[in-house]
């Protein structure tokens, strides 16, 4: 569905990944694990089309994205939900999740949309006309995987969904993304809690020092010895 | 320090031969251009050649300000304006501009500071627009008070000639006073450039927070480059009258004058010595001679020539005439793949200083952001020679505590105590107290001076200690040196990869020698294979007598670096104690290593 | 008590007039970040086609706002388009400052190129009529500019809070990555913002060249007071600038009554740097804090 091939890519004049390449297929939940800085991000920002590689070619479902701004690629069927939630703060929650369904065919079915992805987050439905801005750390998460899922995507990447939530409101997080997964999505997912994801994944990539090192089934990968070493602490 | 890996080897020093040859070169462009006029014996070329130094002049005491220390004034005509009107005044009751142009001089350094002070704290347009406001007042004042200033109608200077009043029938004397303006002023932005108040100014426009952390007094180097651009740009304004003759409000404190200033940097090169005299000699004579030949059916043309010449230069060629010149010289580019390798294997120091008594002191830390309370009663000690790591989620709050500890960010309540090199205890606010007192601190999100190299970035430490320029280099290559830096010293800072950058930061700080370091992530994003050596390295520094607080997510760092451990989730200590034993804490393992952690470990 | 009253209304219809100048410039800057010093310069176009389009073909002045107003937007997105837009991604601000200040100065002297150092006049079809309010006298032109500039805050408000583009623009001003995430093409919205914010000018111009001589240097007169207004309602707030203009007017009106004529933009421009280094994100936002807060 989706391929990266020798992908470069950075800010400015820093270049922070080097030769990346994976693959995602339909119906997979694929992570990519690393240390801060090793790029994740960068990766996900890339596919995304916010950052323009440098080298490489990327694909989705057959079609060359390498060179798309990021507006087409949402067209495209791909959304990111990004770290740090990146919500409008200032616009309120229903107006959040209508700007998720901004482009073309998520526009029409806008309506439809949202009842679906309502029923998946009760809460959020209780904070419909309360400013994005006012939640909690954990509403504004709900938010945006719910404002993510409004774009009716092919492929949902999510970047660090656990990022600074109290351990009780992360576990509530998985058992969201968990129930995305249980409906046959096709995920690209980037999250330090490393056990959880790998225990959600069919597959993994260590990306280090923005060079893939490793990809294996996730099982495999939580048995590897570098892996348990370097980012499960063991 | 005797480790040489082959790409160690420090590159033949060239900043030592290079600024001579240059010298030189400013220095025949500058002769030629007084002997041009000289020799064409020109009333009108030797006008255009008086503006041009004129011009240049400004520019270039401008460009300290607005180059250096990037702070774009768009008022200095303000500085133009006293020195004018301090000259003429004072000439009136008989009193040489020659002592006049001293005492304009020191009205325009209390005016600076009084301006620049309350704006340093507004960022880029503001800065801007507020000097532009200043300008505006001064003009109304010198319109309002007209028994001073003559209000609208102006004043005219007695004429008076000879050299004592600075007033010439012939134009070859105003030449070289000129001159004599220009070159001033140049060998003030030449000496700051090159001494260590460049080198901090410089720092402070790229990297406020690094800056300070690096013990750089922000305020005080940008109001010592305000007074000193202040007292050049007065000085040319009171010949300037001289030579005008007659001054009036509204063309001393113009603001299109203020914008030409800063349009001839730019187009020369912004923050570079001779930028400024580069594009005042490409304008000026462009805009003299279609005013002469024009005349007044051009009303209007060299101005709109400025304007777009300047819109097309910052859309071309942001950096200017220099910018350009500079691509043939071009610098060294660093090579990656070499870069990521070679963290210098530091020999251990045969023994360890045994772990002394408490150093710095956090009590009761409480801060809270937009009703997040992101630390809560956060307490703990670091004592001397000891490691401490501070481990927790992404968001715990780890990076606020840190903003703390180095004067970052106040805590509502709560307090940071340090314990001098003398014993004392203090109670450090500022960054630049924590820098004093021998704190240093990096940065997770990495803060390089992109615009300076690899060596420039690490003297900016290094001059915490040494005042010298020699010196400081000298300690910054040793740094470099023993960071595995040394093959990138000339290289400039933007180009290094996000490793490289992370031991920049740690070179940094290392070479302002502090008692206690704090690290946030420095081994976030390096190679796996490096992080043994990074963690000889620390060791090494820790050896050396300093006492480390490390935030660190690599857990194999956290547990063979740290003697202990404070665990930090949600704002709150959770835990603290041996790693081995924090690792088993159940609550740690709920909180950051997973559920999962045990059963993997089982 | 009736000098009051007179001084009180002119400081409103001032205010008034300073409101509709300042609008687009806080849209602008609200939404693209940019601080447009060229501001002054698109209201001085705008004024030169009022008096070319009246004076040529005889038409009333406030009729040609309906050709003023989408010229200026043409000219608006062209800026953005040519000059901003390839800036946006400056490693500092001296940059777009530069460049807009350069715009600044190329238009102004383009403009006396043109039309020479002269004052225009705009022929006032009726509008430099003063009318009765109790005690105080107005002119017609005036209390026009004051409905105008209450419409075309409404106007707007209604746009961005009720309408998809409206969102959209918010979506953007508020967090430009994560508006491209959810598929807005930001370069066209910037473009958009900057066209509308462009087009208020050319609104206002309508209404402010019949009572005001238009010269190649009026925009530089109105603009710093329009950034005094705008920095006092908060950037990027309509609301605020109207207030703010109106606390301005009445500060310039009551300044020249009681202090002295010369000295208006001494207590208009004081009260500026005071908003500036005390408050500077407004009198009337929380949010928005331009000083420099070190990451």
């Amino acid at each position: 569905m989706l391929r990266l091939e020798g992908i470069h890519a950075g800010y400015g004049a820093t270049t922070i990944l080097h030769n990346v390449s994976l693959d995602v297929r339909a119906g997979e939940v694929v992570t990519i694990v690393g240390a801060n800085g090793a790029g994740k991000t960068t990766t996900l920002r890339t596919i995304a089309g916010l950052i323009r590689p440098t080298a490489g070619r990327m694909t989705f479902e057959g079609q060359d994205i390498t060179r798309l701004p990021a507006h087409e690629v949402v067209d495209l069927g791909i959304t990111l939900i990004p770290e740090g939630r990146q919500l409008f703060a200032d616009m309120t929650v229903h107006e959040n999740l209508l700007m998720g369904a901004y482009r073309g065919e998520a526009r029409a079915k806008q309506k439809d949309t949202l009842d679906n992805v309502l029923s998946l987050f009760p809460r959020v439905r209780e904070r419909l006309n309360q400013s994005a801005g006012s939640l909690s750390g954990g509403e504004q998460q709900m938010v945006a995987i719910a404002r993510g899922m409004m774009a009716r995507p092919k492929l949902l990447m999510f970047d660090e969904p656990s990022l600074g939530l109290a351990p009780i409101v992360v576990q509530q997080v998985f058992d969201v993304i968990d129930a995305i997964v249980k409906t046959g999505a096709t995920v690209l997912i980037v999250e330090q809690n490393v056990f959880h994801t790998l225990r959600a994944a069919d597959r993994g990539y260590v990306l280090e020092n923005g060079e893939i090192v490793l990809s294996d089934s996730a099982d495999a990968l939580l048995t590897n010895d570098h892996v348990r070493q370097a980012y499960l602490g063991i | 320090m005797t480790d040489t890996t082959l790409d160690n080897t420090i590159p033949a020093p060239r900043t030592s031969s290079f600024p001579l040859k240059k010298a030189a070169a400013l220095g025949a462009l500058l002769l030629a251009l007084l002997a041009a006029p000289i020799a064409i014996g020109d009333q009108f070329v030797a006008h255009i050649f008086i503006t041009i130094f004129i011009f240049a002049g400004l520019s270039t005491a401008w460009n300290i300000v607005g180059g250096y220390a990037g702070q774009l004034s768009l008022g200095h005509a303000i500085f133009y304006g006293i020195g004018a009107y301090a000259g003429v005044m004072l000439m009136n009751i008989g009193i040489s501009p020659w002592l006049g142009m001293f005492a304009g001089a020191a009205v325009s350094v209390v005016v600076a500071v009084a301006i620049s002070y309350p704006c340093f704290r507004l960022r880029g347009p503001f800065f801007s627009l507020a000097t532009i406001a200043f300008l505006e007042v001064f003009r109304v004042l010198a319109l309002h008070f007209r028994e001073l200033t003559g209000g609208a109608t102006g004043l005219m200077i007695p004429l008076k000639f000879g050299w004592e009043w600075m007033v010439f029938r012939d134009r070859t004397p105003a030449l070289l006073i000129a001159f004599g303006m220009l070159v001033l002023a140049l060998a003030v932005a030449w000496w700051i450039r090159s001494h260590r108040l460049g080198f901090y100014l410089v720092a402070t426009r790229e990297r406020q927070s690094a800056a300070q952390a690096a013990g750089v007094n922000t305020v005080k180097v940008r109001l010592i480059a305000v007074s000193a651009s202040a007292a050049l740009t007065a000085f040319i304004g009171t010949f300037h009258a001289m030579y005008l003759t007659f001054i009036e409000p509204a063309a001393m404190f113009s603001l299109t004058m203020s914008i030409q200033i800063a349009m001839f940097a730019l187009i020369g090169g912004l923050g570079t010595v001779v930028g400024p005299l580069v594009g005042a000699l490409f304008l000026v004579p462009l805009s003299e001679l279609a005013r002469g030949w024009l005349g007044a059916q051009a009303l209007g043309l060299h101005g709109f020539v400025y304007g777009v010449v300047l819109v097309l230069v910052v859309l071309f060629m942001p950096n200017g005439v220099i910018g350009i010149l500079g691509r043939y010289f071009g610098s060294a580019v660093p090579e990656r793949g070499t870069q990521s390798a070679s963290v210098t294997a530091a020999p251990r120091a045969a023994e360890r200083p045994p772990i002394g008594n408490d150093i710095l002191v956090a009590e009761h830390l409480d801060k809270h952001f937009a009703g997040l309370h992101v630390t809560n009663d956060v307490s703990f000690s670091l004592k001397e020679g000891e490691v401490l790591g501070l481990i927790g989620p992404n968001g715990a709050g780890k990076t606020t505590v840190f903003n703390m500890l180095s004067g970052f960010l106040k805590p509502d309540s709560g307090s940071v105590r340090v314990r001098a090199e003398d014993g004392s205890w203090r109670a450090p606010l500022t960054p630049g107290d924590f820098a004093a007192i021998g704190v240093g601190r990096t940065f997770q999100v990495v803060q390089p001076f992109a615009a300076m190299t690899v060596e420039e970035n690490i003297m900016v430490g290094a001059f915490h200690r040494h005042s010298d320029v020699n010196d400081a280099r000298e300690a910054a290559r040793e740094t470099a040196f023993r960071m595995g830096l040394a093959p990138w010293l000339h290289a400039e800072a933007k180009g290094l990869t996000i490793g490289g950058l992370k031991r920049l930061e740690v070179a940094r700080v290392m070479a302002m020698k502090p008692r206690i370091l704090l690290l946030d992530e420095v081994m976030a994003g390096i190679n796996q294979t490096d992080v043994r050596r990074a963690i000889d390295l620390m060791l090494f520094i820790r050896d050396s007598g300093v006492s480390i607080i490390a935030i660190e997510h690599v857990m194999q760092a956290v547990m063979s670096l740290s003697d202990r451990v404070v665990v930090l989730n949600s704002g709150q200590i959770i835990a603290e104690g041996k790693p081995q034993n924090v690792v088993r804490d159940p609550q740690v393992i709920e909180a950051y290593l997973g559920k999962e952690f045990t059963h993997a470990q089982a | 008590m009736d000098t009051f009253l007179q001084v009180l209304a002119s400081g409103l219809m001032l205010g008034a007039l300073f409101a509709i100048v300042s609008i687009g410039l806080t849209l602008i800057f609200g939404i693209v970040k940019v601080v447009n010093f060229a501001h002054g310069e698109f209201l001085m176009i705008g004024m030169y086609l009022v008096y070319l389009i009246t004076a040529k073909l005889g038409l009333h002045p406030l009729v040609t706002v309906v050709a003023v107003a989408p010229l200026l937007f043409l000219v608006g997105v062209a800026t953005q388009r040519l000059i901003i837009q390839p800036l946006m991604s400056a490693r500092d601000d001296h940059i777009q400052i530069f460049a807009t200040v350069g715009l600044s100065t190329a238009l102004i002297n383009l403009a006396l190129l043109i039309f020479g150092a002269d004052i225009a006049n705009t022929p006032p079809g009726g509008l430099r009529m003063p009318i009765q309010i109790g005690p105080a006298r107005v002119l017609l032109g005036q209390v026009i500019i004051l409905l105008a500039s209450a419409a075309l805050v409404i106007g707007l408000q209604l746009f961005l809070q009720r309408t998809q583009t409206g969102r959209a623009i918010r979506a953007v001003a508020q967090n430009r990555a994560a508006a491209q995430l959810m598929g807005i093409n930001v370069n066209r919205i910037y473009m958009l913002a900057f066209g509308i914010g462009a087009a208020c000018v050319g609104f206002a111009a309508a209404m402010v060249a019949p009572l005001y001589p238009t010269s190649p240097t009026i925009g530089t007169y109105f603009v710093l007071t329009a950034f005094v207004v705008v920095v006092l309602g908060g950037l990027g707030s309509i609301g605020g600038a109207f207030a703010g203009a109106m606390i301005i007017g009445l500060i310039d009106s009551f300044a020249g009554f009681y202090i002295g004529s010369d000295l208006r933009e001494v207590a208009v421009f004081g009260v500026f740097l005071l908003i500036l280094i005390l408050k500077p994100s407004g009198l009337f936002s929380e949010r928005l804090n331009l000083s420099h807060v070190s990451p």
